[in-house]
Formats: structure tokens, sequence, C-alpha cells
């Protein structure tokens, strides 16, 4: 069977998953390769998730924040992109390729943007193939 | 923890899921899972017969966790909730997986969607059976009420709410009140003076002993939740703290600045004028010139700036029928002037106001249409001697001809934008923008005033453009839901904040570095961090950066993310959307 990369994607509950939910109201066609968790804020994205979801298969994970000085608690996606550049790294020093996981900002009027995003990592981790996390595993 | 015993409801919604998901196969695919005692699958089950189903089923089979597959829980979550705490159980024993705005609605192929929409449920049944009971917690409502706006809708809820006797703070930014209202000369379709309209109100509520009014002021700082916000109001030099229990955003919009369409000439060509400036040449009293004389032809270009592509994509509703008031006022004041609408679409809607059109019409009023899609009509000056200081030409759809329109004054209806400070106004009161820069409402059709912050309510035009009735009816809804607070006295508040496991904490005190509300402090005594249950609002940042996982952020738990994880990933659901897509 055709190589399908599957994404799982932390959405923040107020911009970000408001934004993939515009995309369904409009009918906004896009990738089915993404699946959505729900968090509060972009902040909650902790460093085991992201390993989890590599562990448990997905080929890339995607992270959605509200724009920068848009985050409902302030400045939670401030610390999240934090988070992302060392997670970027440590999955590096894993043979996890970085271009894997991806922060992006999506505002709640912004479901567009979320489809044209799924469609795009989708493409990417098509050129990528697949992680195969099992050989990563045996290597650590 | 007790066993859990999960019911699994698949809703159709009539055909938005059903059509492109296979809810019989997801319902059978879920159904052997562990804990699974049963899994249906239903039309509606937000209906009350859908209610009815889950109630049933709880009490029938002692059910203790429920999953609903539908639509966002941005739409239903607390309905279901509802159910739960109706048949016995905790509401937070719920939860729901999005499978029409994430699945049926965003993709076609049936086999992949049912694939997807399998894995979402599963995960939502794992993520379920780590769900723990939450208490809800009850604030006390703050009495007064903190207004954003003195215009017709900052006035009107001011009223409302004061006339019950609670107190209101009025904050306007600039020097008067009254907003855009009392810069009308009269109101469509009535002709209703707007100064009739708000003079009353503003006379009232100036020295109502239960209206603050705050001239010149601006909020610098809001902190705090439902019923108990604090905010800092700056006024000049000064600054004072107030506190309040509820907050209606009535901040209104602004005209668009006509200079940047070149066609129409605005700011080179005298003679062009806004829709807002002819207000103000009715309210001295005289229409004339920039020469000071009377005007023979007069032109109104429709939809400046709105329902264009380059410029606001949107209707700003109320141009159509103030431009017809214009004509009337026209035609009263120089009963021998031509009188030109140059309109792209005639949108004459709302109570009396088609009527108002076909009135107008009949007064020696020329409707011509152009095409706002294509090449707008240009305004330059008339250099023929003939007719008219300027001429506008432009290509009637209708007769499809080329034709030029001799005009003295030429009234371009502005479009109603977003103020320039909505962003900080928005960003104060944790309230979010759509992409035109105006307020989001909690629900479109079901929850207009409210927004995503609990007592953080939004009316008029800030919300989108708005007329005076839309306006009026808004701030009453607003003051009505502000009340029914008041009157309540307290308010169920979320629980799901973060918690310290004082056992595992190890006192690096990281969480309280990163925590945006100062809501953690270290307890010197015991060497560990404590969370102000009050002051949390649930982020969950201090969660991902506690390097001892002693922090447990309530309902979305390190256990219940990791489940759903596993559950989206898991190879018994990708193994069903691999038959599902060889078949």
């Amino acid at each position: 069977m055709e190589y399908q990369p599957t994404i799982v994607s932390f959405l923040c509950n107020w911009c970000s998953y408001t934004g993939a939910d515009l995309a369904g109201t409009s009918r906004t066609k896009y990738a089915p390769n993404i699946r959505i968790v729900r968090v509060m804020c972009s902040g909650r994205v902790d460093p085991t998730f992201v390993m989890k979801a590599f562990r448990e298969g997905a080929d890339g994970v995607l992270i959605c924040g509200c724009h920068p000085g848009d985050c409902h608690y302030h400045e939670g996606n401030y610390k999240c992109l934090r988070r992302y550049h060392l997670i970027r790294k440590y999955i590096e020093q894993m043979g996890i390729s970085p271009e894997r996981l991806r922060l992006e900002w999506i505002s709640a009027s912004e479901g567009k943007q979320f489809a044209e995003l799924a469609d795009e990592m989708t493409a990417d981790l098509l050129k990528l193939g697949p992680v195969n996390i099992k050989n990563v595993l045996e290597e650590v | 923890m007790e066993e859990p015993r999960i019911g699994v409801y698949v809703c159709w919604c009539g055909t938005n899921i059903s059509k492109t998901v296979d809810v019989e196969q997801v319902t059978a695919a879920v159904s052997k899972l562990p804990h699974v005692i049963i899994a249906r699958n239903y039309k509606y089950m937000c209906s009350d017969p859908g209610q009815d189903l889950i109630l049933k089923d709880i009490r029938e089979h002692q059910l203790n966790r429920v999953v609903v597959s539908a639509c966002s829980p941005r739409i239903h979550e607390l309905t279901f909730r509802k159910v739960l705490v109706n048949a016995g159980l905790n509401p937070y024993l719920f939860e729901m997986a999005n499978i029409r705005e994430q699945v049926s609605w965003v993709h076609d192929d049936r086999d992949i969607a049912t694939g997807k929409a399998t894995s979402l449920v599963k995960a939502a049944i794992q993520r379920v059976a780590h769900h723990e009971p939450l208490e809800k917690r009850r604030v006390d409502i703050h009495p007064a009420t903190l207004i954003i706006g003195g215009g017709i809708t900052g006035l009107t809820a001011a009223m409302e709410i004061a006339d019950s006797g609670n107190q209101v703070h009025l904050i306007e930014k600039s020097g008067r009140l009254g907003g855009m209202v009392s810069l009308l000369h009269q109101t469509h379709p009535h002709l209703t003076a707007g100064n009739e309209l708000i003079q009353p109100l503003i006379d009232k509520a100036q020295p109502h002993p239960k209206v603050r009014v705050w001239l010149n002021s601006q909020i610098e700082e809001v902190t705090g939740y439902v019923g108990n916000f604090r905010a800092r109001i700056r006024s000049g030099e000064e600054v004072e703290e107030l506190d309040c229990g509820n907050i209606i955003v009535a901040t209104g919009t602004k005209p668009f600045d006509p200079s940047q369409i070149p066609e129409y000439g605005y700011g080179m060509l005298p003679g062009v004028i806004t829709s807002l400036e002819f207000e103000e040449m009715l309210r001295k009293g005289k229409i004339v010139t920039k020469d000071g004389e009377s005007p023979c032809d007069i032109a109104i270009i429709h939809c400046v700036g709105s329902r264009n592509m380059e410029y606001h994509p949107y209707c700003s509703r109320v141009c159509c029928t103030t431009a017809l008031k214009f004509a009337n006022q026209i035609r009263a004041a120089l009963p021998d002037a031509g009188i030109y609408q140059l309109y792209a679409d005639m949108r004459s809607f709302g109570k009396g106001c088609e009527e108002f059109y076909m009135r107008t019409s009949r007064r020696g009023v020329i409707f011509m249409m152009f095409d706002q899609k294509g090449k707008l009509p240009v305004v330059k000056p008339n250099n023929t001697g003939g007719r008219g200081r300027l001429l506008i030409s432009t290509r009637e759809l209708l007769s499809g001809e080329e034709i030029e329109i001799p005009a003295d004054l030429v009234i371009l209806m502005v479009a109603s934008e977003a103020r320039e400070d909505a962003r900080e106004t928005a960003h104060l009161t944790g309230i979010s923008l759509c992409g035109n820069q105006f307020f989001i409402e909690k629900h479109p059709k079901l929850d207009p005033v409210a927004t995503t912050t609990d007592g953080v309510f939004i009316a008029g035009s800030c919300q989108g453009p708005k007329d005076i009735a839309d306006s009026v009816s808004q701030a009453r809804a607003a003051a009505a839901r502000v009340l029914a607070s008041i009157l309540c006295g307290s308010v169920e508040v979320e629980v799901t904040t973060a918690v310290v496991n004082d056992k595992v904490c190890c006192g690096c005190q990281t969480c309280i570095s990163v925590c945006p509300y100062h809501a953690i402090h270290f307890d010197e005594e015991k060497r560990v961090s404590e969370v102000n249950e009050i002051l949390c609002k649930g982020c969950g940042t201090c969660g991902s950066a506690c390097p001892t996982g002693a922090i447990h952020a309530r309902h979305f738990t390190d256990d219940q993310i990791l489940s759903q994880i596993e559950g989206l990933l898991s190879p018994i659901t990708l193994k069903a959307m691999e038959m599902a897509m060889e078949d």
C-alpha cells in the first residue's frame, strides 16, 4: 500500500482549535492525515507528548498556537516556542529529522491557513517518507 | 479508581456526518474495545431523544464514562456534560470526538474519513478512561459592571443595568458621550434625528447615581476572572483601579478612509466628501459645495471600501439605507437638484427599509448600477465647461452603457471598519478577533453577545457593522446576561486548574517562573510549590515545564493526553483504516 504519513497535531483551544473548526464550518477540504489533540494552550505541549507521538508511529507532529502577542494566556505560545527549538534538537539527536516537527501560529479566523498547512505538511512528509520508529528506537 | 464502564455514542448529525463517515462501521469498530460497555449511533445526539438515550444507558448499564463523537466540543460539550449531571455522574467524566468539523466536513473519501473518525473516537475512549471527577467551584459576582464605550450601545446597556440598582462604570476614550449616533443628522428609515435618540440617554446617564462616567479615559489592564475582575483605568495623569464582576465591550467602529481608493479622488478633488462629512453638513443645516454654492447635481457612490476584496470583503449593512435617507434629505432641501445613486447592489433590508427604498425611488432619484468586481466609477474634474464641476464615468451595468454623470458634490458611502485599537481592547479583555478585526462572539447564533472569556460580553458594531436598532438590541441582550449573573450572585467557574503533588515536587520553582498569572507560590516551610486555584486559569504551561511531573494539569493531565495520543495512533485503528482503504 502506498505510504500515507500520519500527523499528530496539538492545537490550542482558543485560536488554533477554533481555526480548525472554522476550516470545517467553511467546508475547506484538506489532507486527512492530520489527527488533532486539543490542549488549552500551546504552552501545555510537554516534550513527552511529542516523543510519545513519534514513538507510537506518527510521521510528523504539528503544534499550533495563537499568533505572537495573541495568546489567551498572555505568553504560553512563547514558552512553547522555546521548547519547540529544544525538542527539534532532541529528536534530531535521536535520528528523527527535525523537519518532522513544526510549530505554526493559527488564529481563530485562519481556517483556510490551517487547511493549507495540513496539506503542505502532508506533502512534505510524503517526500521524507516514514520515520521507521523501530529502527530509531533500536539505535537509541 | 473504579473500573471504567464507557458508553460511546456516534452522531450522524443528520447527513452532516453520516454522508461522509460510515457511522455503523465506526460504532462496530469501537464497540469491542476495552471498557466499552455499549456503543450506539443516532441521528442527532444533541436532540432530546439523543440525550435521553445516554441518560437511560447510564442508568441501565451503570456507565461511569461517556464519549460522544459528533461536532466540535466548542458547540456541545456543555450540553452533554449536563446529561451526565442529570444522570448523577460527574460532568468531567465525558469526552467528545470531533468527527464533523475535523472529518466529515473537511474530507471527501468515505473510507478514509471513516478510518480517521474511528481513530478519533478511539482516542477519546482511551482518554476518558483516565478522566477523574472534578468538583465545580462557585465564586461570588461583584455587582459592578464595567462598560467600555459610551456610544448608543454602551449607554443603553449602562442605563439598563443602572436602573436595576447596580453600579456601572462607563469608560469613554473621547471627551464626549454619544459616539457615532450623535454625528448623525437623521436616522433611517423614519428620519428621526440622531440627537433625539442619543441626547435623552446622555442626559439620563450623566447624573444617574449608579453610573460613573469616565471621559477621556482608557483601560490599561484587566486582571481577574468572571465575577471578580479588576481594571486599571487611566484618565490623563490619574490612574484608578476598580472592581467589577462583568465587562461589556461596546467600542463601536470607525469610518473607512476613502483616500486609499484612487478612482474616487477623495482628498484631491474638493466636492468629494464622505457620508459622515455630509451628515455634518446636514447638521449645520445647509447643503453646499466647497465654494458655498448650492449644488445642482449630487452623486452618491455606494460600497466605498465594502464588498470589495481590495478593501473589505463584508457588507457594512447601514450604507444603502443611509444613502436613501440622503436622497430624501437632499430632495427636501433642493427640489430641483439631480440626485444620482451609484450602487453595486441595493440592500435596503430590514423592517420598513424596502418600503423606504420604494418611496425614495419615486422622488426623482436616478439609480445606476456599477460593477463592484470590475471597474469602479472614476471621479475627475469636469474640464468640458458643461454641467457639473465633476464628472463621474462609469459603465452602467443594467444597460451596459458607458456614461458620464455630472456632479457638484459626490458623497462616498464609506465602509464601517474595526477601530485601530480593536486588537489592544481584545488583548486587554481576552476576546478573539475575526479576520476583519471585529470581535468574535461565543456562538454566532446561540450566544451572540458572550465571548469565550466568561464575564466578558460584546455588543454593537465592535462585533461587526450594525445599525442602531441591532446595536440597541445587543446592548439590552448583554445587559440581560450581566443582570442574570448579578441576580444569581455567584457563578460556577472552571476547575481545570493545576495542582501540585507535594510528595513529588522537588522545589525547583520552574513552574513559578513560567506561570503568566503569578498563581504559584513557594511554600518555604514545606519547600514545595503551591497553586492558588483562584488565580490559576488552567493553561497547563507549568505542567509541561515541571521536571518531576509533580504538576497535575486537571482535565489535561499527562495520562489523559498520552492515552489520547496512543488511541490516535494505535495499530487497531491504522489497520482498520488500511482495511477500509483496500476495500
